[in-house]
């Protein structure tokens, strides 16, 4: 057969490759959501929301783990973001091409894609070990380790992406630089840098093994930061692995909650991101 | 409106504040940017205290003795390194060319308004928790693979004289295949969007010129976009490995948990991190928890040289797409 | 140089121009010295002396690259908030040089306003992209504030089409509004020289010409210093004109006298267009 159509047939396998493979892909995401809300849905009841996790055999919910959960993704983000967001500052305004600015960098996109239970294992030793128990004050710390990294790429890069005329414009006027980063770069950059924090937010909520020796799990109602919390990703690994069918059931209700609330902010935070530029 | 000449002196007050503001701001940073360094080195510290005594005890046959027995103390690493290699190899050996598929997909064939929402819809295979891969792996698919997939696989391949030995075994749909398989579909949304990015920077003008000489869309990806964006694509990849290597839930829930090396990839095996998520809170004996801090160890210097690598790639791209 | 050349290069500028008689008399603000200028160890200014004159407009016209941008952007030190940029020689601003390493560089901007080629207003609000300015150094009421904001804005033009909307985004304005306000913004810190980058080069033709008959109010009380490609631009809206060429002054003389009768060779030919 002619050169010309033997190529023309590989170029269409190849493509229809492509496609098979795209197709693939998109299967996969389909195939896990649909049995996610299929098994999941059963147990989104008001009794999910209202009782605590049971011992098995017995009817209950997930109240202490969603409290604990959100707790520690809180306080996380509370002690992350400003921490990320000032390192990120740094690096864009004041260490230009420095090497310590680009040893700094390094080391964060390291920390970025590093493997979360040595994060777990890290806070283990400076905080579970000396502190002598497990405690949601060492679950928290552990998430926002994980936190940071992310905090200081998107605030870099944000902050990168804001004009150098308009720093100067405001260095005309004669405002000291601290004051340009902050009542004008920041303001530029607002909405990039709010999107990274959802980003990193989205990231710690379904974090399991960083709390896995941190935080540990509690089988009742706590508020006492200084001892374990319950949270919702250890307990769908505790309620999973196991073999009673009521756990098991509340795992999958639990996994539909972390699933919705990630992709709720993940997509919330591409929205915000884009409409910036549809604005211009 | 005549303009004023001498500033008056609240205006040099204001300024020695505005230097003052200055300082501090800029060594606030400063300290904030070094906690990012201190972080990777007390991990470094950390991981490094907790794990000599096992390393001390065992030496270096610590990486290369098989042997989990936490009543005699008696550890061994290498059959969770081995399940963390062969899964991460089985993870990029479907993850790569499904995602170059994708990539090539996103950034060749499809129409324009399609692009962005799929785009999305495949990074939210990233977004979606490892926890939630591992629970729909331990339920769904695992079941599914050992009914129908696993006893294909053992009636064909398994048949075959020679590498028949890795494919045999009763289907059990947990074990090392088919973790390995959850974590390509986990890595493949990083590689592909590395991938994507990397094949945009392909100036329009090569690939027109190649076109305009009549090749097909194959051979411009082919042989123009993927020598031009080589060093960025192995980038992506090392970095989808990195990934694969240190991923925990998903491997937990699937693997089955088994300290032993077996030849048939069928079959039950661990990880490093599964080891480390199933054992940790239980070890009893200094030993045992510092052996399974080694392993950690091991874990972190292996995927750090890996994404040193995936970052250097990616780096010298950069660089060479600014010039 | 031949009428008929001289014709040719006579600017059609309406004659609205206040005559130089009945100009406020004008005296020395800055005497540029000896200065030299470099990018990291190119050398990018050549010995530049010139003065420019109080309550006049000075134009600095010449090719691409031959650093007009560069010796204004010297003039408030804007250079200094890039590592690797450095001046040498004298600025003296009535009498005082202020490249000199103990000048206070903030105050000095506060004194010397400066407008870039593109638009840069603040992501605030349009009362607030002016009031930044006046709250780094003054600290006024709310009410005399609000004064010093309309008067800036009425000087730039531009109070009737923004009175209403002061809250809004300055972002919001057209791009000659931008500039402006961004005018607006340099007027109403009070400073004593005002430096103009291309000021009128990315707007439209109507813009333009509204930013020339600005300048042309604003020369009464301000020291002007405006970088322009344009030369009919120069010829137009400034009193006195600097030729420059890979990074030295070639020539300086009251406007009139370097577009009717250049002095050097180099002059003439860039003003003829038959070269940049």
């Amino acid at each position: 057969m002619g050169i010309y159509r033997r190529r023309r047939i590989v170029n269409g396998m190849v493509m229809g490759l492509a496609v098979a493979a795209t197709a693939f892909g998109l299967l996969w995401l389909v195939l896990v959501l649909w049995t996610l809300i299929e098994n999941g849905i059963a147990a989104i009841t008001p009794a999910l929301f209202a009782q605590m996790t049971p011992p098995p055999g017995s009817a209950g919910g997930l109240l202490n783990a969603i409290f604990g959960s959100v707790v520690m993704t809180l306080i996380a983000t509370l002690i992350g973001t400003p921490t990320g967001i000032l390192a990120g500052t740094f690096l864009a305004e004041y260490s230009r091409g420095s090497r310590f600015g680009e040893v700094v960098r390094f080391i964060n996109d390291i920390l970025l894609s590093a493997p979360s239970i040595i994060v777990g294992l890290f806070v283990y030793e400076i905080v579970v070990v000396p502190m002598g128990h497990f405690s949601a004050w060492a679950g928290a710390v552990a998430l926002a380790i994980i936190v940071i990294p992310v905090v200081v790429r998107t605030t870099e890069d944000m902050l990168n992406l804001v004009p150098n005329t308009l720093r100067e414009a405001a260095a005309a006027l004669g405002a000291p630089k601290w004051k340009v980063i902050v009542m004008v770069s920041y303001r530029a950059a607002i909405q990039g840098m709010v999107t990274g924090v959802m980003l990193a937010v989205a990231r710690i909520a379904g974090e399991t093994a960083p709390l896995l020796f941190t935080a540990l799990n509690n089988q009742f109602w706590s508020t006492n930061m200084n001892a374990p919390m319950a949270n919702l990703p250890v307990v769908i690994f505790q309620f999973a692995m196991s073999p009673y069918a009521d756990w098991q059931v509340l795992a999958w209700g639990g996994a539909l909650l972390i699933t919705v609330t990630v992709l709720f902010l993940n997509i919330g935070a591409r929205a915000l991101a884009s409409w910036g530029t549809f604005k211009q | 409106m005549p303009a004023d000449i001498a500033l008056p002196r609240v205006a040099a007050a204001k300024s020695r504040r505005g230097a003052i503001g200055d300082f501090v701001f800029r060594n606030v940073t400063f300290l904030f940017a070094l906690l990012v360094l201190l972080i990777l080195g007390g991990v470094i510290v950390a991981l490094i205290e907790g794990a000599l005594p096992a390393l001390r005890t065992f030496g270096f046959s610590f990486l290369f003795t098989d042997v989990w027995n936490p009543v005699t103390e008696k550890f061994g690493a290498l059959a969770p390194i081995y399940g963390t290699l062969v899964t991460s190899a089985i993870a990029m050996l479907v993850g790569i060319p499904v995602a170059f598929g994708v990539a090539v997909f996103i950034t060749e064939i499809c129409p324009l308004w399609l692009k962005r929402p799929l785009a999305t819809m495949i990074e939210l295979l990233a977004a979606i928790p490892s926890i939630i891969y591992g629970i729909w792996g331990l339920f769904v698919f695992a079941p599914f693979v050992q009914a129908y997939i696993e006893p294909a696989i053992i009636n064909s391949l398994g048949q075959v004289p020679g590498i028949g030995a890795l494919f045999a075994g009763p289907p059990l749909g947990i074990g090392v295949l088919t973790a390995g398989f959850i974590l390509a579909i986990m890595v493949l949304p990083f590689i592909s969007s590395i991938m994507r990015d990397v094949f945009e920077t392909v100036p329009a003008m090569l690939k027109e010129s190649a076109y305009g000489l009549g090749a097909t869309r194959t051979e411009v990806v082919w042989q123009v976009v993927l020598p031009f964006t080589r060093i960025g694509v192995v980038g992506g990849i090392m970095l989808g490995l990195g990934r694969a290597l240190g991923e925990t839930m998903a491997v937990t829930f699937v693997i089955g948990n088994a300290h032993r090396i077996s030849a048939s990839i069928l079959q039950p095996g661990t990880t490093i991190s599964a080891s480390l998520a199933n054992e940790f809170t239980e070890a009893v004996g200094d030993l045992y928890l510092s052996s399974l801090i080694a392993l950690g160890f091991i874990l972190f210097v292996i995927t750090f040289i890996v994404l040193a690598i995936a970052k250097f790639m990616l780096l010298e791209l950069q660089k060479r797409a600014g010039s | 140089m031949s009428p008929a050349a001289a014709r040719h290069v006579m600017p059609l500028a309406p004659p609205d121009l206040p005559e130089t008689d009945a100009a406020p008399a004008s005296h020395q603000k800055v005497l540029i010295r000896n200065v030299d200028f470099f990018y990291g160890a190119f050398k990018a200014l050549k010995n530049i002396t010139m003065p420019l004159h109080d309550k006049r407009v000075t134009a600095f016209i010449g090719p691409s690259g031959c650093g007009k941008s560069t010796l204004l952007r010297v003039l408030n030190r804007i250079y200094e908030l890039y590592p690797g940029q450095r001046a040498t020689g004298e600025v003296l601003v009535d009498g005082e040089n202020i490249l000199s390493p103990g000048v206070d560089l903030n105050l000095l901007r506060a004194r010397i306003g400066m407008v870039f080629q593109k638009p840069t207003p603040f992501p605030m609000s349009i009362h607030n992209n002016i009031a930044f300015g006046i709250r780094l150094y003054e600290k006024l009421s709310h009410s005399e504030l609000d004064d010093r904001i309309e008067s800036a804005l009425r000087r730039a033009a531009l109070w009737d089409e923004v009175k209403d909307k002061l809250r809004q985004s300055g972002l919001g304005l057209s791009g000659g509004q931008q500039q402006r306000l961004c005018i607006a913004r340099a007027v109403a810190v009070r400073p004593e020289i005002l430096l103009l980058d291309e000021p009128a080069s990315a707007l439209d033709p109507i813009s333009t010409q509204r930013i020339e008959e600005l300048i042309a109010e604003l020369k009464a009380d301000y020291c002007i210093a405006i970088v322009t490609h344009n030369m009919q631009q120069a010829a137009r809206s400034s009193d006195y004109t600097a030729f420059m060429y890979l990074g030295e002054l070639i020539e300086f003389d009251e406007t009139e006298r370097i577009f009717t009768h250049p002095k050097e060779k180099h002059t003439e030919d860039y003003i003829t267009g038959r070269f940049g």
